[in-house]
């Protein structure tokens, strides 16, 4: 996935760090410190819940990658793997990963194969939780 | 040169009259344009304008000519600002812009807060669900966007506009997106019905998009740049996405049950809704809305960082709508 938590956390020094024209100080500052502080929180989160989620996705795509193999003629076990629990590192394999399982749901697909199609829907609905992002409940104005 | 100094030198040559720039701030939110307040003051008299300007990068590409051709089609038919004038070539400023008049006293709810409209949410959204009902019931070719914008068959509406966002995913993807490519073969494996009507579609038709006068009444309806004609569904399904829920799964756009809004929507237009189109255009309008993010993931990485903005675009938003595709796509085969 992408911005990256250290594209985010980059970008939140470097739109501060140039403080722009007169014309876009003001209100329109405000709005970007309001921003670059939701940006924060939700860094937060993903220091603390990314790298599991990543080995959790990782983990969970492989396993049905492995189940599908001997029908679907995946190699599974040439795809990267990883003990590095970096986030770069688990997101290389993860794209790997990712683009393995397009490839299966797509002959999945074709195939009318209602399990594994279904089975892989249930496994998109855990990735998406694995990966989410808690918005705290900001009062409107 | 100061932004202020290219606005007052463009403005001074086209009203052929000297013209002095004040108050000019640039407003906050918005990836798509860069967008100033500033008063012009000329011959003694000062116009509140807005100036809408082409940033380096944004959010999404446009063309500033549909979204001015759209103001000037729809400003005395709902509440829009009358545009004032238009640049392609940027002239003075440099970058493509466009100004246009200033609507004085709205407010516009962030989508990302909980419950913004209070109690006015009854009212606002019957206005918002008519509103665009109007814009859904205006002949096309009776507006000067018909000159401008291309009107799909009725039976090819759906494919015009999954091809152009799909294009957009394989354009701008930077890491391998299973769910929304899964969403984009289930909506190409079963087309929706023909569309009812060629009609405008607006685009980016949601709550954030329009200013309130915090009493239940909408003064103006903003965010042109997506405008097109095609299936009047399309806005409808945007606009009720859950991604723009206030986080209240019981109202539409944090406003209305769903069933009000429709009704609302279907009265103004005078066009029915087939539930199933409803259904294949809702489930586009989590691809689109994936689309969208993964192209600000892109130019937040291209524009080095520098755009909050483009930020939480794709990153936040990108992430609820895989959740919200996710759970579209197991209502289609029944698992949840």
């Amino acid at each position: 996935m992408t911005p990256s938590l250290p594209d985010i956390l980059v970008g939140n020094f470097l739109c501060m760090a140039d403080p722009g024209p007169p014309e876009q100080q003001g209100e329109f500052m405000a709005g970007k410190v309001g921003v670059v502080a939701l940006l924060s929180l939700l860094a937060a989160q993903e220091a603390e819940r990314g790298a599991a989620a990543r080995a959790a996705e990782n983990a969970a795509i492989r396993a049905i990658l492995d189940e599908a193999a001997g029908d679907y003629g995946i190699s599974a076990g040439d795809i990267p793997s990883t003990d590095d629990m970096a986030l770069a590192a688990l997101d290389l394999v993860n794209a790997a990963l990712r683009r393995a399982l397009i490839g299966l749901h797509e002959a999945v697909e074709a195939r009318g194969d209602t399990a594994r199609h279904h089975a892989i829907l249930r496994l998109y609905a855990r990735m998406a939780d694995l990966r989410r992002l808690d918005m705290p409940p900001l009062p409107g104005r | 040169m100061s932004l202020a100094e290219r606005l007052e030198a463009y403005l001074s040559r086209v009203w052929d009259a000297p013209v002095t720039v004040a108050d000019l701030s640039r407003i906050p939110g918005g990836a798509s344009r860069e967008t100033y307040r500033f008063s012009a003051v000329a011959n003694g008299e000062a116009r509140p304008l807005i100036l809408r300007r082409d940033p380096p990068g944004s959010l999404i590409e446009t063309d500033r000519n549909l979204e001015y051709v759209a103001l000037a089609s729809f400003h005395d038919k709902v509440p829009a600002p009358r545009p004032v004038a238009m640049e392609a070539e940027g002239a003075e400023l440099e970058r493509p812009f466009f100004i246009m008049e200033r609507v004085e006293g709205g407010v516009a709810a962030s989508p990302f807060t909980v419950a913004p409209y209070g109690e006015h949410a009854q009212a606002i959204g019957e206005g918002f669900f008519s509103i665009l009902g109007t814009i859904a019931a205006a002949d096309p070719a009776t507006l000067p966007l018909a000159k401008v914008a291309e009107a799909p068959a009725r039976d090819d509406c759906w494919r015009v506009a999954l091809d152009h966002w799909a294009g957009v995913i394989d354009a701008d993807e930077q890491h391998p997106q299973p769910i929304v490519r899964a969403a984009i073969r289930a909506l190409r494996r079963k087309p929706p019905p023909a569309a009812t009507a060629v009609r405008v579609v607006h685009g980016d038709y949601r709550t954030g998009n329009f200013l309130h006068d915090g009493a239940g009444k909408i003064l103006a309806v903003l965010d042109w740049e997506m405008v097109h004609l095609g299936d009047p569904l399309e806005d409808v399904a945007w606009a009720i996405d859950p991604l723009w829920g206030h986080f209240d799964a019981g109202k539409v756009a944090g406003m209305l049950p769903r069933v009000d809004a429709l009704a609302i929507w279907s009265r103004a237009s005078g066009l029915p809704i087939d539930e199933t189109a409803l259904a294949w255009w809702s489930l586009f309008a989590a691809v689109k809305g994936q689309a969208i993010w993964t192209s600000a993931a892109k130019e937040y990485r291209d524009g080095g960082f520098k755009d909050p903005v483009l930020a939480i675009s794709g990153w936040y938003t990108a992430r609820r709508h895989d959740e919200i595709l996710a759970a579209a796509l197991m209502r289609l085969e029944g698992l949840s």
